[in-house]
């Protein structure tokens, strides 16, 4: 009974606690710890300045058609095996039939 | 008959095979060498000349699919759940090559592989619907509810093909709309290599479908001959 108490408890404080962490409110920063955010704050970029010239960025389009050319072949090459696969599994199960009959009539 | 008729059949076959070898030959050379260079765009504009045809194989795949599924549903014919079966998975390969091929094309044109406008969406949600659809039917040998219920998909699946074809036109997006009345158009020379791509995508899914529903038939041949070997 002791130890279902002791586990109902700890059910409970693991429950409550991200909870009661979450409603916290944030303290209030201290001198210090404000100058430090306003420091970090400075460092952000205040402004997005856009790259000119042949810094911009370069986007490969020839690798990018090579690319989709050789998805489209890869995947028709892909459904091709399956296909050829697929066959293969029927011609292989039409064997078995054939055995199975040519054995029956021999019986 | 039936061996006039499997000759007659295996005819058309080679023609189509022999034909749409010679046209993507043709389409390749009309896309690298003749089409122009895109101005804005540059060479990764070139994916177009796959990545349209292959939504519109992706549309005949799944059409076919929706369409042997119906007839399924009335006829109880194992013949038309082939066919379903087969635009189903050739549906979903073009859907997979519509959805991996854009992104390359997005990257550069719009500086993201991926965003949530009204056609890429639907699309998706095309490829997941077909792709239920596929799952459905790889469960051990399907029986004959999960046919049924598979077919149902599929022509649930039809109602988002006209969503993804008018989307462009119906909605507000960023998908170019180039071949559509709204666009600008496109050059001569890239009209040949589109037209061209298109022919031999088609030819393509034909073909595709065809194999694929005739390894469908036999499969469920066998399947019935070891049932009745089993019960016999």
């Amino acid at each position: 009974m002791r130890a279902l108490i002791a586990a109902f408890v700890l059910g409970c404080t693991m429950l409550i606690t991200p909870l009661a962490l979450a409603e916290e409110p944030p303290a209030e920063p201290d001198g210090a710890s404000a100058e430090t955010q306003q420091g970090a704050a400075e460092e952000r970029a205040a402004q997005f300045v856009g790259v000119r010239g042949p810094d911009a960025e370069s986007v490969p389009g020839g690798a990018l058609m090579l690319a989709a050319y050789a998805i489209v072949w890869a995947l028709l090459f892909l459904f091709l095996m399956r296909m050829r696969g697929l066959q293969r599994q029927t011609a292989e199960e039409l064997e078995r039939l054939s055995a199975e009959i040519r054995a029956s009539e021999g019986r | 008959m039936s061996r006039v008729r499997q000759s007659g059949s295996s005819t058309v076959w080679s023609l189509v095979l022999f034909a749409t070898l010679a046209l993507f030959a043709v389409t390749l050379y009309a896309i690298f060498v003749v089409a122009p260079v895109e101005q804005q765009m540059g060479i990764v504009q070139k994916i177009f000349y796959f990545h349209v045809p292959s939504a519109y194989a992706m549309y005949i795949g799944f059409a076919v699919s929706a369409v042997g599924s119906a007839v399924y549903l009335l006829k109880r014919d194992p013949k038309w759940d082939a066919i379903g079966v087969a635009g189903a998975e050739v549906g979903t390969l073009f859907c997979l090559i519509v959805l991996l091929t854009g992104p390359l094309w997005a990257r550069k044109a719009w500086g993201v592989w991926w965003t949530w406008d009204p056609r890429l969406t639907t699309t998706l949600l095309a490829g997941m619907i077909f792709a239920a659809y596929l799952s459905l039917r790889s469960m051990g040998n399907a029986g004959e509810v999960e046919k049924r219920f598979a077919a149902g998909l599929a022509l649930f699946g039809l109602v988002d093909l006209p969503l993804i074809h008018y989307s462009v036109q119906r909605w507000r997006g960023v998908h170019p709309t180039v071949i559509t009345g709204k666009g600008g158009g496109l050059e001569s020379e890239m009209y040949w290599a589109l037209g061209l791509s298109f022919i031999a995508f088609t030819g393509l899914a034909v073909l595709l479908i065809w194999a694929r529903a005739s390894a469908e038939r036999q499969r469920e041949e066998t399947a019935r001959l070891r049932f009745e070997l089993m019960h016999r």
